[in-house]
């Protein structure tokens, strides 16, 4: 089973619509706990402080009625006391103490206890003292609910506190929780582009800087990004290619270096190739000897059975040669029946040896033609020294030679006298 | 030289004045003795001068802060709203409760105080009404009694809204000042006002025969946050006496007018 791939730019969006889905959730669950903290803060500022500043007007209030009640006893004449039972009234009367029921009650005790003493005390001086000692009562009452409100107050905003406070607590919380999320999917987002993009694109990377003939097609693992997969299957085409391109260049190279019929060096490529080692042999000091040999009575042969014949003993001479010579050794074929070597690294004595062997192998071999005779050909073989001067002029040598040979009677091996 | 010193100068003036034009401010006094000639406020030594002049040095404060040159009037309070609503002042210090009927006519400031409303008397009228109907005299039980209340007050639009069923005679009188007048005069056996006006006209009266009489009143319409008042859709204004009166609060300076008029500070 094909494994699946995925186009990037469908992951990417999918990466992009889940990271920002992610992040609008965590934006709402914090802006639903950022209302919920403005709206603590808001009811804290508009209703709760208000009412909290309410209850300490309500406690000064009361604190001013126990103060003025006070100021009544202390009052030296009947019209002081009357200018403070005025006050009492009038602090009394306040909307704040009005509208609790805990504090109308005490203020209109404390109006009509105060009022009953103004009145006992213009008939009977002396009752103030008593009238003062059930005050005592009164002024406590009044002291015990300032306390009460007061308390009352502070809880109140301690109550709000604690619900802000919470709700902050809360919110950060989810502020940490949110950013460890996101924190999360960033990294998880990472190392999904680290493994399926930035990975196989270093791979490919690697690969195309070291893509040659020479190694075998670059191996990648299996990826899910079909992008990636493509640009891998490209560089395995473009191996491929070059693959192909190199083994047709090498064809190319040696239909055009051979020689048709007996697969030998053409002359070009063994001028070319034994100029070559000519010149390294005489930059070196090393031997090097040439020579030129001709099938005899070659013209004959194909007279007498055809040019078809005459090519398969080409043929086989060649393979003949193929076998006999060393492979250092450069032999092609000159033209016609004649062909030319080339034997680095060999004195002429040694290469004498050699073509001397050859020959005589050559003249003992029987060659099958096509339409069933044998037939054996001999060579003729003019050896020259090249280890100094061109190759051509070794090679005009050994032509030389060769003319010697055939004129003493073919089937023999001169060698060519030294140059000057 | 002189023409840049010239827009420099007008540039400062500009920029310290955010309110340009001069407002016309009503104070409401107490007693109709203290609208002097030419508008100018009564000497101190008039009686009940002190009533009016925490809310003269109130006015007067907020106009400071807002930075405006104020022309003050000195008016009866049943001028102050018709004159804010038409336009003839800007302004209006009368220590009015905010209602429905008045949010119609004209705008209302942030609070500046709040209040109640109590009755005033004598304690005999008080003791002959108690004997009479069986119960002590109070807002809530009023009845075949004739109440002053100043003109345009809540107190006189409460009680001529149960009048009728209450056999009740409503005294309507220019000031607080002339509803007291009433009962030293007999014309009325209470009065209706706010419980700073009562106390004011209580502590001051040398005939030492009147008080508050029943338990103070805060619903009704007769208490609550009192108010400056000005021409509707002047929001600009109004953001500016709002910001006056938040700091006149917060700084104490509210306080200390208070304190200088009254011996008691309530707000």
């Amino acid at each position: 089973m094909l494994p699946r791939r995925y186009p990037a730019n469908q992951v990417f969006a999918l990466l992009a619509a889940a990271f920002a889905l992610l992040f609008a959730i965590v934006i709402v669950v914090l802006a639903i706990d950022q209302e919920r903290v403005r709206e603590s803060s808001q009811r804290l500022q508009q209703q709760t402080v208000p009412k909290i500043i309410r209850f300490q007007r309500l406690a000064r209030n009361l604190d001013q009625l126990r103060h003025e009640g006070e100021q009544f006893f202390a009052a030296e004449t009947p019209e002081d006391r009357r200018q403070a039972l005025h006050l009492v009234m009038l602090v009394a009367s306040h909307p704040s103490i009005v509208e609790h029921p805990q504090a109308a009650a005490a203020a209109r005790d404390t109006e009509v206890f105060l009022t009953e003493t103004k009145d006992l005390a213009a008939q009977q001086p002396a009752s103030l003292k008593v009238q003062h000692a059930k005050w005592q009562q009164i002024s406590r009452r009044l002291s015990l609910l300032v306390d009460d409100t007061l308390i009352e107050g502070a809880n109140l905003a301690t109550a709000d506190l604690e619900d802000v406070a919470a709700a902050m607590l809360l919110t950060r919380y989810k502020l940490m929780g949110a950013t460890a999320l996101i924190g999360g999917f960033l990294a998880l987002l990472l190392f999904l582009l680290r493994q399926h993009l930035l990975r196989p694109l270093r791979r490919i990377d690697r690969a195309l800087s070291s893509l040659s003939v020479h190694r075998p097609a670059p191996k990648f693992p299996d990826v899910r990004l079909a992008e990636i997969h493509a640009v891998e299957e490209a560089t395995r085409r473009l191996h491929d290619a070059m693959v192909s391109s190199d083994a047709a260049r090498r064809e190319l190279q040696l239909l055009a270096n051979r020689d048709d019929l007996t697969g030998l060096m053409n002359r070009r490529h063994f001028m070319e190739s034994a100029a070559a080692e000519l010149r390294r042999a005489q930059r070196y000091g090393r031997p090097t000897a040439v020579a030129l040999g001709d099938l005899d009575f070659f013209k004959s042969l194909n007279d007498t059975y055809g040019h078809g014949a005459g090519d398969a003993v080409l043929r086989t001479f060649a393979e003949l040669l193929t076998e006999s010579l060393r492979q250092s050794d450069l032999v092609c074929r000159y033209g016609g029946e004649e062909f030319a070597f080339l034997f680095p690294e060999s004195t002429v004595e040694q290469a004498h040896i050699l073509v001397e062997r050859f020959r005589e192998r050559c003249a003992a071999h029987e060659i099958q033609l096509p339409d069933g005779p044998l037939v054996r050909v001999t060579l003729s073989i003019g050896l020259a020294n090249a280890g100094k001067g061109p190759i051509e002029a070794a090679l005009q040598r050994a032509d030389l030679a060769l003319y010697e040979a055939k004129r003493l009677g073919r089937n023999r091996v001169i060698v060519a006298a030294e140059a000057d | 030289m002189a023409a840049l010193r010239t827009i420099l100068l007008t540039s400062a003036m500009v920029s310290g004045t955010p309110q340009a034009a001069d407002l016309r401010v009503a104070v409401r006094v107490q007693d109709e003795a203290q609208v002097a000639p030419y508008g100018e406020l009564a000497p101190s030594s008039t009686p009940r001068a002190d009533l009016v002049a925490a809310t003269d040095e109130l006015a007067r404060e907020v106009c400071r802060r807002i930075r405006s040159r104020c022309a003050i009037s000195y008016v009866t309070f049943g001028e102050i709203l018709p004159g804010v609503e038409d336009g003839r002042f800007d302004l209006g210090f009368g220590n009015f409760l905010r209602t429905p009927e008045r949010e119609g006519r004209v705008a209302f400031s942030d609070p500046i105080f709040r209040s109640a409303s109590r009755l005033v008397g004598s304690p005999a009228t008080a003791k002959t009404f108690a004997a009479r109907f069986g119960q002590p005299v109070s807002v809530d039980n009023l009845r075949g009694v004739r109440v002053a209340a100043m003109e345009g007050s809540q107190a006189q639009a409460f009680l001529d809204g149960i009048a009728a069923g209450r056999d009740l005679t409503v005294v309507a009188t220019a000031t607080t000042a002339a509803a007291f007048d009433a009962l030293r005069d007999g014309s009325a056996d209470f009065a209706l006002m706010s419980i700073r006006s009562g106390y004011a006209l209580i502590s001051h009266d040398k005939s030492r025969r009147f008080g508050f009489v029943g338990p103070a009143v805060a619903d009704h319409g007769l208490g609550d946050t009192v108010h400056i008042i000005l021409p509707r859709h002047r929001d600009k204004l109004r953001r500016s006496v709002n910001r006056a009166i938040a700091e006149i609060r917060a700084d104490g300076t509210g306080h200390r007018i208070v304190r200088r008029h009254f011996p008691v500070n309530l707000d």
